[in-house]
């Protein structure tokens, strides 16, 4: 048995059940295999072994001998989490889709197609099927089909940001593979072939790579397609794009950096400057913004700058923060893109201007948009709380006092998430607001999976933690002696 | 921990574990009213009780088979080279003091189940007794420091519970903050000595402590007993602390009789008697114990003299009695205070428990003032205003405090909110003002929600200005239409190319150019 090509297959069985049964089934359907595939994905964790470092449960078949290419899947301390945050969002994303009315079908298919894509690239260990060309085909149609009004422009455009940061990614990986010693696509034995290959050659692969998983992370500036996806995107869409859909490239990045050390050691300073401005400007970008969808979106890029910077520190707990956040900001963008939704959903504005007096209103859906803003800011109890804190700590321990600038992000998310929630749950009560619809049972299930989950991490960071733990050991090893 | 040490553990959690109960069901609101009455009093006898008899066991077994002494039962938590256990110190002392403590609270308890009938805050009551109960016997038990400051603190959080039992009389509430308050000091000068126990001792077990005396030259040990000395001075009402309980009677009578009357104002005699071995090791400070003491009985003596009701009456009396069995102890008679301590808790809790019904006794007429008190007007004077106590601390403490956070009023409002900016407008209490009018619920919040307000505020509105012009004119124009733009005209132009690719003329031109080629 292959749990791993079971795993990556399962949303496909339901997607090819959805395309042959009847509308008025899809969304069962849609739930159902999206479930059995988180459970599949917890199955997975159980057979991990915590203390091994590599992959695991590996299946490799060798796929194209030429080119020394191989269909390779397996799961490592990295791949893991993301693969579990990745089927849980799809479960959420499906649990919330309730408010979609036409083409059901189409919708539900579609997600699920999205969900295995996402975890072929989580999953694979080579980097010819690391490939995340095959998100695009379902995305691309869930914004173009189901978006908002700019959503023709938004699609075409985020497709087309995606496929030119490709390009860049395949032509470093191409030079990669020429430069290699053993000449296969392997992750590990690419890895192993390039150790010894020059630096200034090393860094233009890395180059390459950079551009490729930084308009996906994003980073500045490369991030012009997100803000007009993520508002023009149905809000389920918005979550998994938010949520798991970033996490491809801060992943890439993390397994580039595996590959070329020297590369990573030479541009550090780079990265944590990028990361730098990627926290301050889409910080105050979002703090900018009176479009909730939006501010959240750009609040997306200042959160991705805490994964870059800790990935620039460049030692366990920089890496392990980085990781940490990823998963965190994953669940926190996803519950605020939820509550978002279910709010537009209501009242058909964005603005947060017309909002006001949730408490009295709808008392669930401001205890739920106040929990995940408050999570936003990363206070202690907070998955985010953990994961700020090792990069904050890595980042000291790496520049000393520049870290303030990290505060300083801190300082600002705090300032558009406190004005967010209070502009939300209190002040008079808007009658342009009218009766707000209570939360439906599939929304409050979907809501309280996430924010138990938040809470959960926050608490109780260790089982996360040991799940990383070897991997992440590895990573600080392969920097220590270079830096 | 054997099943005998943990039993003993479970009873003397049992007052504890009934509040717990007791209160929440008052939590959820299903314990209320005339018909609950019964189970309440029910889980709290029952509890008390139980833990009692368990004491009493220990009476027994300490007189067949001996004092069962130090007894280390579980570590609470280590922290660094700080390792804290829950421990029992069960000598002739603690023993005495528990069952004193076991029996007070249940006869109290007994004696409420008919008082309190039909109050409205039975339950909530009957909670806080058991809080109590559990808080004294914890104090006589404990085997370390910091478990006899948890007791002493529940005490002293009950009492405060109680003494505000009538929440809604604001003399009630301010009373209890008084009395609070001061008991604040003594438990800063405990939690002082648990500080001087740590570092210059290195644990807070007594045993240990006492025997550390033995080291010559120990500069915290003085400190140390002061402290537990301010801490029971504090509790017990005496010199300088003296107007406190007097202030404390507010509350139902029978959590007077055995807060103030019988239990918890001997806490603080009791701590010292505790501490024996530490007193004789400072002279000095034993000095003082018995100036204070002797201070504290004879004011207290004179001032119950002029008292015309009887609650007043009795508790300067017992403030009287607590100032002897503190000369006592600083005189180094410490058995024949605890003996003073166990008759008086004793008889004095009748008193109390009696007070109610003393005019239906009848037939006692108020004596008049003794004579010698009568003929001096300054003798006369300080008794009937208490001794100036609450004057001064008032001059001394709460008027400099109140200037103070006037002061910082004043900064906080000149300086630090220009600074932080004001609060929001969609504040809650501005949120209640706006809410009969109509105009206010139909306009949007115009403009609050990119505007900074204070330094910080301003700075991000500016910086937040020009990043925007940035991200609007540099990002996403170039990448939104921009990108769009330039794809059409490429296509245009491919488009141009290849119309005209298709025609003849070209292709002929494409084939001879490869023919030269070839060729």
């Amino acid at each position: 048995m292959k749990p791993l090509l079971l795993l990556l297959l399962l949303p496909v069985f339901g997607a090819a059940l959805i395309a042959l049964l009847s509308e008025r089934w899809a969304r069962g359907m849609a739930i159902l295999s999206s479930l059995v595939t988180l459970l599949m994905a917890f199955w997975v964790t159980g057979q991990f072994a915590l203390w091994r470092e590599g992959p695991q449960l590996l299946e490799k078949t060798l796929w194209r001998p030429q080119s020394g290419s191989y269909f390779a899947l397996g799961v490592d301390g990295l791949s893991l989490p993301m693969v579990l945050l990745a089927t849980l969002l799809t479960f959420v994303a499906i649990l919330a889709s309730g408010g979609v009315e036409k083409r059901i079908k189409l919708y539900h298919l579609l997600l699920l197609l999205l969900e295995t894509a996402m975890l072929g690239v989580f999953m694979a260990q080579d980097w010819s099927i690391f490939y995340w060309e095959l998100t695009l085909l379902p995305l691309f149609f869930l914004i173009n089909t189901f978006g908002g009004q700019r959503r023709n422009q938004a699609a075409l455009n985020f497709v087309l940001y995606t496929m030119g940061g490709s390009v860049f990614m395949l032509i470093g990986l191409l030079l990669a593979y020429d430069a290699s010693q053993f000449h296969s696509f392997f992750m590990s034995e690419m890895a192993a072939g390039l150790r010894d290959v020059a630096r200034e050659h090393q860094i233009l692969i890395f180059l390459g790579f950079l551009i490729g998983f930084g308009v996906k992370m994003p980073i500045f500036p490369l991030h012009g397609w997100l803000p007009l996806a993520h508002v023009e995107a149905p809000s389920p869409v918005s979550m998994l794009l938010s949520g798991a859909l970033l996490k491809m490239g801060s992943y890439g990045l993390i397994r580039a950096a595996l590959m070329l050390p020297d590369a990573v050691v030479a541009l550090q300073g780079f990265l944590a400057a990028l990361a730098f401005i990627n926290l301050i400007h889409g910080g105050v970008l979002a703090w900018r913004q009176s479009d909730l969808k939006r501010m959240v979106a750009y609040s997306s890029v200042s959160h991705m700058g805490v994964v870059l910077l800790g990935i620039a520190t460049l030692n366990q707990d920089g890496i392990t923060g980085a990781m940490f956040q990823m998963v965190s900001h994953g669940l926190t963008a996803a519950i605020m893109f939820l509550m978002i939704g279910m709010l537009y959903e209501r009242t058909h504005t964005r603005d947060i201007r017309d909002y006001g007096s949730l408490t009295h209103v709808a008392p669930r859906l401001a205890f739920f948009a106040a929990l995940a803003f408050m999570a936003s800011v990363g206070i202690p109890g907070s998955a985010g709380f953990i994961a700020e804190l090792h990069v904050m700590i890595a980042t000291l321990d790496r520049w000393g006092w520049p870290a303030a600038g990290m505060s300083i992000a801190m300082l600002v998310s705090a300032a558009y998430a406190v004005r967010t929630t209070g502009c939300l749950c209190t002040g008079p009560e808007r009658s342009a607001l009218g009766e707000l619809a209570p939360m439906r049972r599939m929304e409050l299930t979907a809501a309280g999976l996430l924010a138990i989950s938040i809470v959960a991490l926050g608490l109780v960071p260790a089982p996360l933690l040991a799940l990383m733990q070897a991997s992440l050991v590895r990573f600080g090893d392969l920097f220590a002696g270079r830096l | 921990m054997t099943w005998r040490d943990g039993s003993l553990l479970l009873l003397l959690m049992l007052p504890w574990l009934a509040a717990l109960w007791i209160g929440a069901g008052l939590l959820t609101g299903r314990r209320q009213g005339e018909a609950w009455e019964r189970s309440t009093a029910r889980i709290a006898l029952w509890a008390v009780g139980l833990s009692w008899v368990g004491v009493l066991g220990v009476d027994v077994w300490a007189w067949w088979v001996g004092m069962p002494g130090h007894r280390v039962l579980a570590t609470w938590f280590e922290s660094g080279s700080v390792t804290v256990t829950i421990s029992l110190l069960l000598d002739a002392p603690a023993l005495v003091m528990a069952t004193l403590a076991g029996a007070g609270s249940w006869v109290t308890l007994r004696f409420s189940v008919d008082y309190m009938h039909r109050e409205a805050g039975f339950h909530r009551f009957f909670a806080v007794l058991c809080l109590f109960a559990g808080g004294m016997l914890w104090i006589a038990v404990a085997g370390n420091v910091l478990l006899t400051f948890v007791g002493w603190e529940v005490a002293g959080l009950s009492s405060y519970l109680l003494i505000s039992y009538a929440r809604e009389r604001a003399v009630a509430a301010e009373n209890a903050t008084r009395a609070f308050v001061t008991n604040r000091f003594g438990d800063a000068g405990l939690l002082f000595s648990m500080a001087m126990a740590l570092t210059g001792v290195g644990t807070l077990e007594w045993p240990p402590l006492f025997q550390s005396l033995a080291l010559p030259r120990n500069p915290p040990v003085p400190l140390l007993v002061l402290g537990l000395m301010i801490a029971a001075l504090a509790k017990s009402a005496q010199v300088p602390f003296f107007a406190w309980i007097s202030r404390a009677l507010e509350g139902p009578t029978p959590s007077s009789a055995v807060f103030y009357g019988a239990l918890m104002a001997h806490a603080g005699a009791f701590l010292m008697i505790r501490i024996e071995p530490l007193l004789w090791r400072t002279p000095f400070l034993m000095g003082l114990l018995l100036l204070f003491g002797l201070l504290t009985a004879v004011l207290a003596a004179a001032i119950a003299r002029v008292q015309t009701d009887v609650k007043s009456a009795l508790i300067f009396s017992t403030q009287a009695q607590l100032g002897l069995i503190f000369f006592e102890c600083g005189a180094g008679q410490f058995e024949l205070a605890l003996w003073h301590l166990s008759a008086h808790a004793s008889w004095r809790l009748y008193q109390f428990l009696l007070a109610p019904s003393y005019l239906h006794l009848g037939g006692m007429a108020m004596r008049p003032v003794p004579g010698w008190l009568a003929r001096s007007h300054t003798l006369y004077d300080l008794v009937l205003h208490r001794g100036w106590f609450d004057a001064v601390t008032d001059a001394l403490m709460t008027r400099p405090t109140l200037a103070l956070a006037r002061d910082a009023r004043l900064f906080e409002e000149v300086v630090v909110n220009r600074v932080a900016g004001r609060p929001m407008r969609e504040s809650v209490l501005a949120s209640r003002a706006e809410w009969d009018d109509p105009e206010a619920l139909l306009a949007p919040q115009v403009a609050t929600v990119t505007q900074g307000r204070g330094l910080f505020g301003r700075l991000l509105e500016g910086v937040a200005r020009y990043l925007h012009w940035f991200e609007e004119r540099l990002v996403l124009n170039s990448s939104g239409d921009g990108l769009l733009k330039a794809v059409a005209f490429l296509g245009d132009y491919l488009e141009r190319i290849e119309a005209s690719l298709g025609q003849p003329r070209y292709l002929i031109l494409l084939i001879v150019l490869t023919f030269l080629v070839i060729l």
